[in-house]
């Protein structure tokens, strides 16, 4: 096994860093909302596109670590650039959405429209992640992307089931059936996580 | 799988860097099938073949 270089380090340290910084923001702001703090919701979401701004930063640490790791390659870039732009686009459709729900009546009439609004940039999400894994031309790359995809797809499908036992069996309250998304990215991060751990 | 990559790279002082460019795959793919936690693709193996001018057996051998 090779030993990591100062630069890898390095930059290793940096994207970690970045990352930390972007979730302490977006936790942040999102706690200054939900306490009314800056200004109530929905307008207060216009709030959450400056952390979102960390995600440039982030993407860019996190590209330099890649070419420095030996894991860049231009579909991992084209890949995160449109990850970017859907996780942007979701905040701006997700904002955009409830301003219209909550401010104008008429627009209920809509809801399915509007409920497209962040769900579309979700889809753009989803479409990334499968150019990635047809796109990518590196074979260990690829099947470290798919084992942790099939770790992810595995929790979600079991938290899923059993919390719908418990909402079947009233011990917990029901849930949006949107965190699906989320659910499955962070199985996702912990799929790669445990690749990493077992040596993939 | 074992196989005899790290030698064989070694005898021609290659890097891992330089053996990625010279199959088109990541630096981490090399290390991977260097350290034996993941073993190619048959065609990678021929393509891995063909660039050190072997066969694949006198390359890569049952564990």
């Amino acid at each position: 096994m090779t030993m990591a270089s100062p630069a890898e380090t390095a930059a290793r340290r940096t994207a970690g860093l970045w990352a930390i910084a972007f979730l302490v923001a977006m936790f942040a702001t999102a706690w200054f909302l939900k306490s009314g703090k800056i200004v109530a919701a929905p307008w207060g979401l216009a709030v959450m596109i400056l952390p979102m701004l960390l995600l440039i930063p982030m993407v860019r640490a996190t590209e330099r670590m890649q070419r420095e790791t030996g894991c860049a390659s231009a579909v991992v870039t084209r890949y995160n650039r449109r990850m970017l732009v859907a996780s942007f686009a979701y905040v701006v459709g997700l904002g955009g959405a409830l301003l219209l729900f909550r401010q104008h009546d008429a627009a209920k009439s809509y809801a399915a429209l509007l409920a497209l609004l962040p769900t579309l940039p979700v889809f753009g999400m989803i479409w990334a992640m499968a150019r990635y894994v047809i796109e990518e031309k590196d074979e260990y790359l690829r099947a470290r992307t798919v084992n942790a995809a099939l770790i992810a797809t595995g929790l979600l499908l079991a938290v899923a089931t059993f919390w719908g036992f418990l909402t079947t069996f009233e011990v917990a309250p029901a849930v949006p059936m949107w965190t699906a998304v989320p659910t499955w990215c962070l199985g996702l991060g912990l799929g790669h996580l445990i690749g990493k751990v077992r040596g993939l | 799988m074992k196989n005899r990559l790290r030698v064989l790279r070694a005898e021609r002082d290659w890097s891992q860097q330089d053996l990625a460019e010279r199959l088109a795959v990541s630096r981490q793919s090399v290390n991977a099938i260097e350290t034996g936690k993941y073993d190619p693709s048959l065609p990678l193996a021929f393509r891995i073949a063909d660039l050190f001018e072997m066969r694949i057996e006198e390359i890569f051998q049952r564990d």
